[in-house]
């Protein structure tokens, strides 16, 4: 689950040498989202704070 | 601008890039630093940033290729920012090994700025925004291996990923790896 940005990103850079802009960008988008989407499952990670 | 020099600053932003991910391997595989989940994910925001600079030595400079790289850049300094604001508290703890005095992960937000800043000046030079070059007059050596290393960091990302969190979700603090 947490590779499946750099897959995502490693596919885009795939396309981007194949000279396939719009692939590759639609590749980088959904590594976007599925980076964010990650990072806001973690968001609380090692919140240690004693209060 | 001259598209030569577009394509050298471009080529030395990547190796930049390069070279940040580069450390970031050293301390996990040299000094058995692992990486947080969220410190992953900054990994992950410094590709999507080098995605649009790859875009650029690839395809030819575009305006929004220079966009994909300071949207890859905010992305990946707000998890920064948040992970630094985790730790802000005295007392609160830290994560991970210091690197001159900073941690990784306050590092990491100093070099998503300075990409936002480096893209947003390359976006002054409108001229280097011509007709697009053929492939091969594009990339010299120095770009080439720019590119190859980018792609090499990415690969290894994933598989580094794969043995340290496995095929679900990272523990918050991983104590060795999964696979």
């Amino acid at each position: 689950m947490m590779s499946l940005p750099f897959v995502l990103f490693a596919c885009g850079l795939g396309a981007a040498w194949l000279r396939q802009r719009e692939v590759a960008l639609g590749f980088w988008t959904v590594g976007l989202v599925v980076l964010l989407a990650l990072f806001r499952a973690h968001y609380g990670d090692a919140l240690n704070i004693a209060l | 601008m001259p598209s030569d020099l577009s394509r050298l600053l471009n080529a030395l932003g990547l190796v930049a890039v390069d070279t940040l991910l580069a450390l970031a391997f050293i301390d996990q595989l040299w000094f058995r630093d692992l990486p947080c989940p969220v410190c992953i994910l900054q990994r992950a925001g410094f590709i999507a940033a080098g995605f649009g600079i790859a875009l650029n030595l690839v395809l030819g400079p575009r305006p929004s290729h220079y966009g994909v790289t300071i949207l890859g850049a905010v992305a990946g300094g707000v998890i920064a920012l948040r992970q630094m604001l985790v730790y802000v508290v005295p007392g609160s703890g830290s994560y991970g090994n210091e690197v001159f005095g900073m941690h990784l992960y306050s590092w990491a937000f100093i070099g998503f700025v300075a990409i936002v800043v480096g893209a947003a000046i390359m976006l002054f030079y409108d001229r280097q925004f011509g007709r697009g070059e053929p492939l091969s007059e594009r990339l010299d050596a120095f770009t080439l291996t720019a590119l190859v290393t980018f792609a090499v960091l990415v690969v290894g990302n994933i598989f580094s990923t794969l043995f340290l969190c496995g095929f679900g979700f990272c523990p918050a603090a991983p104590a060795g790896y999964l696979l």
